[in-house]
């Protein structure tokens, strides 16, 4: 039996790299989806609620958390994701914007775009300090 | 045509069209149709026809449209077969949205002008009738069929399926074809290459039963630069569905699964995932 787990023939499917472009706009939906707002929530709001003594402790601990390399890591995919994930949406805008004969072209300042952006994140949580 | 001259056809009116003719239903009160009209022989460009027709409550748009071509004006060309949502000949744009005729009825626009043009995204025939082989043509490449190397070996018995088996694309077989979604769908109107919703809810429907063996033959159509990435999820073919096929969740899930298949090829040998 096949179907949607045979693929048939024991052949792959010939791709376009749309998919990949389209795996990171995905993944990166779901982060500026759930986690984006949280992180705006948890630093916008929660973080500096209340008496500004233990705010500031709250900010502390926050500050040494941010330090450790999996909340690096972490936070440079959320944010790497929501970059591909804006990139791949303003492409797509613009062919719907009549570019669509440069759908092509456009992936060089959009998806660039987003990966020099996300370098830059990745450059700067590298120098927060543990 | 005149009011007058409306109710007086009305009393006359036959049997073609349904819940007719009752006059003293029909007497007092009349709506007007406006029709888009083109033929292209004769016309160099569309324009439209105002008509009279009796209001009946109980009469849908493509009643209204039969009786004028039945009483009024014989030239009038439209297509329409079931009169029952089923077979989605009759679907056509009323006042801007894409709808079964069919199934639209008058007293949702009484007292108001209905206006009913031909669907748009497709090339007209004449008047409300569009062309549907570019949409056939996409229809056909997705392979909307069952594909297997055994399919004529009936040695075994039937292809045996579990409920749960069906349930996968039970909802994406319930397409009628009625091309409602590709009017509704901004993408099919200006990306050619793009597949369209109902062509790719097919597909997608067929990659989800698990007697089909045709996966990678139709995601060769699928997975190709924007016939299915240029949908941006805006997510009109299922609102307007008739059939509630969720022609938009057909295509997330398909390109997930076009996805996966996408980065299997790193992580994965040629073939091991047959």
């Amino acid at each position: 039996m096949s179907g949607s787990d045979g693929r048939g023939g024991g052949r792959r499917a010939r791709h376009s790299g749309e998919a990949f472009w389209w795996a990171l706009f995905s993944a990166g939906g779901v982060m500026a989806a759930l986690f984006v707002p949280a992180f705006v929530v948890v630093t916008g709001f929660l973080l500096p609620a209340g008496d500004p003594s233990v705010a500031a402790a709250r900010a502390e601990a926050f500050g040494q958390a941010v330090g450790c390399w999996p909340v690096k890591i972490a936070l440079l995919g959320v944010i790497a994701l929501s970059l591909f994930h804006c990139a791949h949406r303003i492409r797509h805008t613009l062919m719907d914007f009549g570019l669509r004969r440069y759908s092509g072209l456009l992936k060089v300042p959009c998806y660039g775009g987003a990966l020099a952006a996300s370098l830059w994140a990745a450059w700067v949580l590298w120098g927060i300090a543990p | 045509m005149s009011k007058e001259q409306a109710l007086e056809s009305a009393e006359h009116a036959g049997s073609g069209v349904r819940g007719a003719a009752s006059p003293e239903a029909t007497a007092e009160r009349t709506i007007t149709l406006e029709l888009f009209r083109y033929h292209p022989e004769t016309d160099s460009e569309p324009r439209f026809q105002s008509y009279e027709v009796p209001y009946n409550e109980d009469w849908v748009v493509l009643d209204a449209i039969n009786w004028i071509k039945d009483h009024v004006d014989g030239t009038v060309t439209h297509r329409w077969s079931c009169r029952m949502g089923v077979c989605g000949s009759c679907g056509m744009m009323v006042n801007g949205e894409p709808v079964l005729t069919c199934a639209a009825f008058l007293k949702s626009y009484f007292p108001f002008a209905v206006r009913v043009e031909p669907l748009v995204n497709f090339p007209v025939e004449r008047d409300l009738v569009v062309s549907m082989d570019g949409f056939m043509e996409k229809l056909e490449a997705v392979k909307p069929y069952m594909i297997r190397d055994d399919v004529n070996d009936t040695s075994g018995g039937e292809f045996r399926q579990s409920p749960a088996e069906l349930a996968k694309y039970k909802q994406f077989s319930m397409c009628i074809n009625c091309m409602l979604c590709y009017a509704a769908c901004p993408v099919v109107g200006h990306e050619e290459e793009f597949l369209g919703p109902a062509a790719l809810a097919l597909g997608h429907r067929y990659n989800k039963d698990s007697r089909d063996q045709g996966f990678a033959e139709r995601m060769d159509v699928m997975l190709s630069d924007e016939a299915m990435w240029g949908c941006t999820f805006v997510g009109e073919c299922s609102v307007v569905c008739p059939k509630h096929v969720d022609p938009a969740g057909a295509i997330q899930q398909a390109k997930a699964m076009g996805a996966q298949e996408y980065f299997k090829r790193f992580v994965m040998p040629k073939g091991a995932g047959a």
